[in-house]
């Protein structure tokens, strides 16, 4: 039966894989994947400030659109575009949407522009850039009665 | 568009005149422009009541039949239709988006509609492509002051910064297309600088202290904000000028937004602008009842408007924002008290 039970448990995969550790050290030692070292959180973080660096350009930037116009125009550092708030239900949309349907709003409407597909590389960075804006800040779906301020900038770009 | 910084007295009072202003004609106001003049002040705090108007932040692009021209139009006809009809008009800067001649031509075209005289002070907008070279041909000196029914306005350039272009060797594009992101953090802090400051302290010299002063700039004259330069960086030099006044009003644009403030004898009201609203910044406002409501972004008129400003005896009045959508809570929409 033990026997049995470990085959089994070596056919688990993605999140389960913690549960399934904890329940194998109970029958000899094993290890779950290693923590991270410098080198490689180093590394990510360099992708994710590349991803947020990404899309604060586009952020500013005027080719989202047909008038010139960019995000920026009425969110500068990201602000009132509350990341943090979605998914909520948008009056000008008139239902539950995330944050990705809301850009894409501002790109078609004030911005005049094509949608971007929600799986792109851009939406993916004008995501980061925005999130990254409100970092630490509470998570609070469905509120759609304030309009919140991004992290408080003294210089820079707003992220290292 | 009347050009007033190229007008006398006398064409001003007539043309005035013609907008149906009897009173004006029989008031014994003067009216002096230009940085070589030093304004002479009626030296009376009570004033005839009148009514001026402010138009701000267009941000015109470009780009034929963009719906920023429609919106400057239809605050151009909202002005046309008060009633009664403003004294003058002034505009607190911005006028273009990118500085290009053809936005501030198009600008010109369309303040022209006006039926009242019109001055202008500069924003970063008008000013980064050439520096400042077709806002001056097209609309004269950014330094001015002159007297109204004794009343004496200013308007100042608040939007000067230090050259932060040579070094980095960027092309007059280049520039200002750093200086037209609200959060530039290439730019610096802006300010109206000591050849302006030099000229405040003469401009006011000869003026009694009781005489009502009002003050124009495109940028508040209190630190709001400094990261989106809701700032002038000279501005305790310039309170410090005004300071021997009985009252001081300034007004702003630039914020794109309902705000206000007193320090000492001066108060400070921001503008609405006819391009798109600001958020308010993660800061503390000093009157925080003195707000706009949170705007809705499916509705392109929310979060803007134009203004008027009704002056009674004594120099006191209120600021009345004039918008297009439920924007203001009650307190506000009654006036902002000056």
């Amino acid at each position: 039966m033990k026997s049995n039970t470990k085959g089994r448990l070596f056919a688990f995969t993605g999140t389960t894989v913690a549960i399934v550790s904890f329940a194998f050290l109970a029958i000899e030692p094993a290890q779950a994947r290693k923590p991270f070292t410098q080198d490689e959180l180093a590394a990510q973080y360099k992708d994710l400030m590349a991803t947020v660096k990404e899309g604060d350009d586009l952020w500013h930037s005027a080719k989202l659109g047909k008038n010139g116009l960019a995000c920026a125009n009425c969110h500068p550092d990201a602000a009132a575009s509350n990341p943090h708030t979605f998914p909520k239900w948008q009056a000008n949309l008139g239902q539950v949407i995330p944050l990705r349907d809301m850009i894409n709003w501002c790109i078609q409407v004030p911005l005049e522009g094509q949608a971007l597909d929600a799986n792109s590389k851009e939406m993916k960075a004008l995501e980061a850039y925005a999130f990254y804006m409100h970092r630490g800040f509470k998570l609070k779906p469905g509120e759609n009665t304030k309009q919140h301020p991004p992290v408080e900038v003294r210089s820079g770009a707003g992220y290292p | 568009m009347t050009d007033f910084s190229k007008m006398n007295r006398r064409e001003f009072l007539g043309i005035t005149g013609k907008a149906g202003l009897a009173t004006l004609v029989a008031s014994a106001a003067g009216v002096s422009f230009g940085m070589v003049q030093v304004a002479e002040a009626a030296g009376n705090s009570r004033l005839t009541p009148f009514r001026f108007a402010i138009l701000t932040d267009a941000h015109l692009y470009d780009i034929p039949d963009h719906k920023f021209d429609g919106i400057l139009k239809k605050a151009v006809d909202d002005v046309n239709n008060m009633n009664p009809l403003p004294d003058f008009v002034v505009y607190l800067g911005d006028i273009g988006q990118s500085g290009k001649r053809t936005e501030l031509e198009k600008g010109k075209r369309i303040l022209s509609k006006l039926k009242v005289p019109l001055k202008v002070i500069p924003g970063e907008h008008d000013w980064y492509l050439d520096m400042g070279q077709a806002w001056r041909d097209l609309f004269g000196g950014p330094t001015w002051s002159f007297d109204h029914k004794g009343v004496h306005f200013i308007g100042m350039n608040s939007i000067l910064v230090r050259d932060f272009w040579t070094m980095k060797g960027l092309t007059p594009d280049e520039r200002m297309g750093f200086m037209e992101e609200l959060e530039c953090h290439h730019c610096g802090l802006w300010g109206v600088r000591e050849e302006q400051l030099e000229w405040l302290k003469k401009d006011v010299k000869k003026l009694k202290p009781d005489t009502p002063v009002v003050v124009f700039t495109h940028s508040p004259l209190w630190d709001y904000y400094p990261r989106w330069n809701f700032q002038t960086e000279d501005a305790p030099q310039i309170r410090e000028i005004l300071s021997g006044f009985e009252r001081v009003m300034a007004f702003h644009g630039h914020v794109h937004q309902v705000v206000y403030n007193r320090i000492g004898n001066l108060s400070s009201v921001g503008t609405l602008s006819t391009s798109w609203p600001w958020p308010y910044p993660g800061v503390e406002l000093p009157f925080p009842d003195i707000k706009m409501n949170r705007v809705d972004p499916g509705d392109i008129l929310d979060g803007l408007g134009t203004q008027y400003i009704d002056l009674e005896k004594e120099f006191a009045g209120a600021l009345h924002y004039d918008t297009w959508a439920d924007l203001l809570p009650e307190g506000v929409k009654k006036g902002v008290k000056l």
